[in-house]
């Protein structure tokens, strides 16, 4: 009984100084806020990193990608030297190499079907670009070695290349100008959604390498080229000696840089670690620091309000307050304000959590743990920024505290 | 009802210097006297006032408190005395401010033990003639009105003793004639009053004056004939 008057006339005291409260509300408010962006949109982020890394490239994976030589700062495109014939003589020299894929691409390439036109990321892989890609496809089929081998004109397409085309018309069987090349579509790429980059994997087109290399671009050299090892532990080795080859190859006299990137999974799990270092341990704790300026502005407003209501407390021990109610009072005001502040933080941060993963794709972010952390972090705010002002208005003597 | 034996006590002033607050205080108070304790300031009344409601221990001497030592009592039990048997009337009010008259008078029982204080608040501002005034603020009152709320809430938890320093300091002497009808209004039906005045008009409404000084009480006698006031309500 006794209890609950006490909870309840804190609150009431509260809402007497509103300016006061809404500035202690406010640190613990943008703490927590900031707190639960990162965490939610951290783990959002790491999840779609995680599963776009595993889609794209397993975990022995090495990606050969052609680099041009700079060329008064830029890239020349002519210069980019990487061929079939090379990754084929890697492939025939590295025994440890399972598959093997090239790849040839175009970004930009506008598509039609009839009156119906779109642009769409025009890749050329081999017949091996399901087993290297981890990608078949949901309706229709892949095309094989034969179709590779003759440069057929025959492609797979993403769903929404498909839905912009065909509509709710079935594509498979149906014709599309790529350029200016017609290619009869045989199969519907399964769904990947977007990338890291927000790029919509789905507005893509696999063609086979040699008809796009041959027949739209014209091109002798390839992009880049997937390579998968069968045993994990030697990717690295395996990427050592490919780089030796290359260089051969390629004639690249020692002390000249490389003319093409290397990318196994092991690079990739630095690069991944290094930012995860950033999503989990310095942005937390730049939202930490905000968090204890939060409550640092708590203390220092809850203890003005000590000295401001010294008369108050001379009252209230007065008329029967003991010190531990005096002390459960101010505890109760700060803890009060604080987790309001931190509620509507964890609401706000997760809005905005949602708003940026709604930008870069990063599909859902509620976390019930940030959520928890959250309030969990208010109410240990608010203890700690009420603890000492608590302390020292229990400790007015009644006497002095009416003078 | 209150009994103060050769009570001292002594501060220590920041400087070092020990002041003599209290010099062998003795002082007798039946159930339902209405006494004044006259004094000018700086003669020990606020400190006989804080000792005799238990906000200050006495140095030395005794204080009995309806036949029971209070004076030994340790924190917690002499808050939960103050609270259930001593009401204490201010000279600056004491109200909290932005709070309705109503909670401002329910404030001791939001300390009290008792299990239901549905009514008691109404009650005691009804008691001092303020029932139409229950959710104003106390900037919405005059200063008697607000004196009125503070002797309501001294009042709501129906203490033995009602102690009251300087309770119309802050008044003009039309409201703080209007106070001290109601303290004689309460005394007439029983309550034991004390109040801590240096005013001797006030001391005169009063059935028995004591007067302090130095710490020491240099008389204590019965007033003949106690000034009347006709209460106004204001």
């Amino acid at each position: 009984m006794k209890t609950t008057r006490m909870f309840r006339h804190s609150v009431r005291t509260l809402g007497r100084y509103k300016l006061r409260s809404a500035f202690m509300m406010l640190g613990t408010f943008l703490g927590i806020a900031s707190l639960t962006i990162v965490v939610s949109v951290g783990k959002g982020a790491e999840r779609k990193m995680l599963a776009t890394i595993r889609q794209l490239f397993g975990t022995s994976s090495i990606l050969v990608m052609a680099r041009g030589t700079q060329f008064m700062g830029g890239p020349r495109a002519d210069a980019a030297r990487l061929t079939m014939d090379d990754i084929a003589a890697i492939a025939a020299e590295l025994p440890q190499i399972e598959v093997w894929d090239p790849q040839q691409a175009i970004p930009d390439e506008p598509v039609r079907r009839g009156d119906a036109a779109t642009t769409a990321r025009v890749l050329g892989q081999s017949e091996r670009f399901q087993r290297a890609w981890d990608r078949g496809v949901t309706r229709g089929e892949s095309f094989d070695a034969s179709a590779v081998n003759a440069s057929a004109r025959v492609a797979m397409i993403g769903e929404t290349v498909a839905r912009r085309l065909f509509g709710a018309q079935d594509p498979i069987g149906g014709e599309v100008l790529i350029g200016s090349v017609p290619f009869r579509v045989i199969g519907v790429l399964q769904p990947f959604g977007t990338d890291l980059h927000g790029m919509d994997r789905d507005n893509e087109i696999v063609v086979p390498i040699s008809t796009l290399m041959r027949r739209v671009m014209n091109v002798d050299t390839i992009a880049a080229a997937k390579l998968i090892v069968n045993d994990r532990a030697s990717v690295a080795a395996n990427a050592a000696e490919l780089r030796k080859i290359l260089r051969e190859r390629h004639a690249i006299p020692a002390g000249r840089p490389d003319d093409f990137t290397l990318l196994t999974a092991v690079q990739i799990q630095k690069t991944l670690a290094k930012v995860r270092r950033v999503l989990f341990l310095y942005l937390p704790l730049v939202a930490g620091v905000v968090l204890l300026v939060g409550a640092i502005v708590a203390a220092a407003l809850m203890l003005s309000a000590v000295s401001e209501r010294v008369g108050e407390i001379g009252l209230r021990r007065a008329v029967g307050a003991r010190a531990g109610d005096i002390r459960l009072q101010f505890l109760i005001e700060t803890a009060i304000t604080t987790l309001i502040g931190g509620a509507a933080g964890v609401i706000a941060g997760y809005a905005g959590a949602q708003m940026l993963a709604t930008r870069f794709h990063l599909g859902e972010v509620f976390s019930w743990p940030a959520v928890l952390l959250g309030l969990a972090l208010s109410i240990a705010t608010g203890l700690l920024a009420g603890v000492v002002p608590a302390r020292r208005a229990a400790a007015l003597q009644p006497a002095d505290a009416l003078r | 009802m209150i009994e103060l034996q050769n009570v001292h006590k002594t501060y220590r002033r920041p400087t070092g210097e020990a002041v003599k607050a209290l010099d062998g205080v003795s002082l007798h108070i039946a159930r339902g006297e209405l006494v004044a304790i006259a004094g000018a300031s700086g003669s020990g009344k606020s400190t006989l006032m804080n000792i005799l409601g238990l906000l200050d221990r006495p140095g030395e001497g005794s204080y009995r408190f309806s036949g029971e030592d209070v004076a030994h009592l340790d924190v917690n039990e002499q808050a939960r005395v103050r609270n259930e048997r001593i009401g204490f009337v201010f000279q600056t009010f004491h109200l909290l401010p932005r709070t309705s008259a109503l909670e401002n008078v329910e404030l001791p029982l939001v300390y009290s033990d008792r299990h239901s204080i549905g009514g008691l608040g109404r009650k005691a501002l009804e008691a001092v003639g303020l029932g139409d005034r229950m959710h104003h603020t106390p900037a919405e009152l005059s200063g008697g009105q607000q004196q009125r709320v503070a002797i309501a809430r001294a009042l709501v938890n129906e203490p033995d003793l009602l102690l009251a320093d300087e309770p119309t300091g802050n008044l003009d002497p039309r409201a703080a004639r209007d106070v001290m009808a109601i303290f004689q209004e309460l005394n007439r039906s029983g309550r034991t009053i004390v109040i801590v005045t240096h005013d001797a008009e006030m001391a005169a409404h009063c059935n028995r004056i004591a007067r302090i000084e130095n710490g020491c009480i240099v008389s204590d006698e019965p007033v003949e004939a106690p000034k009347r006031t006709l209460q106004e309500t204001a």
